[in-house]
């Protein structure tokens, strides 16, 4: 690698990142980068674009009935912050549980969901509150929903020379959300499997229903048919045991070194028939 | 070939430049430039806290942190921990409680220790383990470890 750069604005970063094209990366907490770097799975890029001066990109602040979270905050920020304790607990908690306070303290959330893993502990309980990515390249912005961000595993929409600037969602009101992770040991974890779930009810009946998977399909995932199964209904034993069956059939887990696709089938019915019957 | 960069930062409270190529781990400035070798170099990438160190304040795994993203940052490191040749308490807590063998996890274990301590003076053992989660010992079991931590706690001594 031959040059450090450390923009103080986002125009600036997206000068640079225009500059050096496919050999410039952004750089945020390096948690993710900065081991592939060093193990040889990617090459070491001519520039590194150290975005940790861009104010534009930090924060997280609440306005006109939206959330908003710049990338650049940190897994412990999140974890910490009154705002989101408060009305994404699910968001909050799932920030507590990445790795461990020296990863927490320089992860991002943005980096969390760039490097895409089909894991990633920010993205389902994002997608429990529909959550919307601001993406920027200096000319244009777009907003992309979470769901939509991933296209496979390490893999996402974002175009070469555009950045993840900030993630917002409405104010979840009467929302119950939860959202759990599994794996062998409790710290240090990539997840073997996750779940999370948002419920709005009224009336005893679920008005509408958010349902997402991790480390069970090429991206994190939406589930759809539980979704559906879930929305218009009371819940009952009944009904959660048929969204246990249909998210055991709807996932598409894989066996590898961490879980067999058996064990994560068995462990996503589990986690998720655990979670709606807390919220009865 | 790389452009060499300065990078002026405190570390331990003494104002310090080194001079490092972009890529130069934090870890590797601190041991090889400023020889303060007691951070460790373990796993080098961020799987066991031997290498732990607080930046401004924070606790993070000098493996994972460029030492030209440090440039006026403030730096501590095991060696900062004593004051005129007298132990920290948490070193001494360690010593007293046997939560040291071969003492490779050791530096990186008590900064993990003192960060928690900072944060939290009265942790609960389950509030010690999540705040020492970062750091692999292959040694002790982690039981005198937690007792050290612990002993600290019931003594409500944050820092000496």
């Amino acid at each position: 690698m031959l040059s450090y750069h450390r923009p103080e604005t986002v125009q600036e970063a997206f000068s640079i990142l225009h500059q050096f094209k496919d050999s410039a990366v952004p750089f945020a907490g390096g948690t993710d980068l900065i081991v592939r770097c060093e193990k040889g799975l990617m090459p070491r890029p001519e520039a590194i674009v150290d975005l940790k001066s861009v104010e534009e990109l930090k924060g997280i602040s609440r306005e006109n009935g939206e959330i908003r979270i710049g990338a650049l905050a940190t897994m412990s920020e999140i974890k910490r912050n009154a705002l989101i304790r408060d009305v994404a607990p699910a968001l909050a908690g799932a920030a507590s549980r990445v790795a461990c306070p020296q990863i927490r303290n320089r992860a991002t959330v943005g980096g969390n969901l760039c490097n895409a893993s089909p894991a990633a502990d920010a993205a389902i309980p994002l997608f429990l509150h529909d959550a919307v990515l601001d993406l920027a390249d200096g000319s244009t912005t777009r907003e992309v929903p979470v769901a939509e961000f991933f296209k496979g595993p390490g893999a996402t929409v974002l175009k070469a020379g555009e950045l993840l600037t900030a993630i917002r969602f409405k104010v979840p009101d009467g929302i119950y959300a939860a959202w759990n992770k599994f794996g062998t040991r409790p710290s240090m974890e990539i997840a073997v499997a996750s779940v999370g779930v948002a419920l709005k009810v009224e009336g005893g009946k679920i008005l509408s229903a958010r349902v997402g998977y991790g480390s069970v399909a090429p991206v994190p995932m939406r589930g759809r048919r539980v979704e559906a199964v879930l929305e218009g209904e009371a819940l009952s034993a009944a009904l959660i045991g048929k969204c246990e069956e249909e998210a055991r059939a709807e996932i598409t887990p894989i066996t590898d070194v961490r879980a067999s696709e058996g064990y994560r089938r068995q462990v996503i019915g589990v986690m998720l028939r655990r979670m709606l019957e807390r919220a009865g | 070939m790389q452009d060499k960069i300065e990078v002026a930062f405190t570390v331990n409270g003494e104002a310090t430049e080194v001079s490092v190529e972009p890529f130069t781990l934090l870890l590797d400035a601190l041991r090889e430039e400023l020889d303060l070798t007691g951070t460790k170099r373990g796993c080098g990438e961020g799987e066991c806290g031997a290498c732990s160190v607080l930046v401004n304040g924070k606790l993070v795994n000098s493996c994972l942190v460029l030492a030209a993203e440090c440039e006026g940052a403030q730096i501590l490191t095991i060696e900062g921990l004593e004051r005129d040749g007298k132990l920290h308490p948490i070193q001494d807590a360690f010593i007293e409680h046997g939560a040291v063998q071969c003492g490779f996890c050791t530096p990186g274990m008590i900064l993990a220790a003192f960060a928690l301590l900072e944060e939290n003076p009265a942790p609960t053992e389950e509030e010690i383990k999540r705040g020492l989660e970062g750091n692999l010992c292959r040694c002790t079991g982690y039981r005198k470890i937690i007792d050290a931590v612990q002993a600290m706690a019931r003594g409500g001594v944050a820092h000496g």
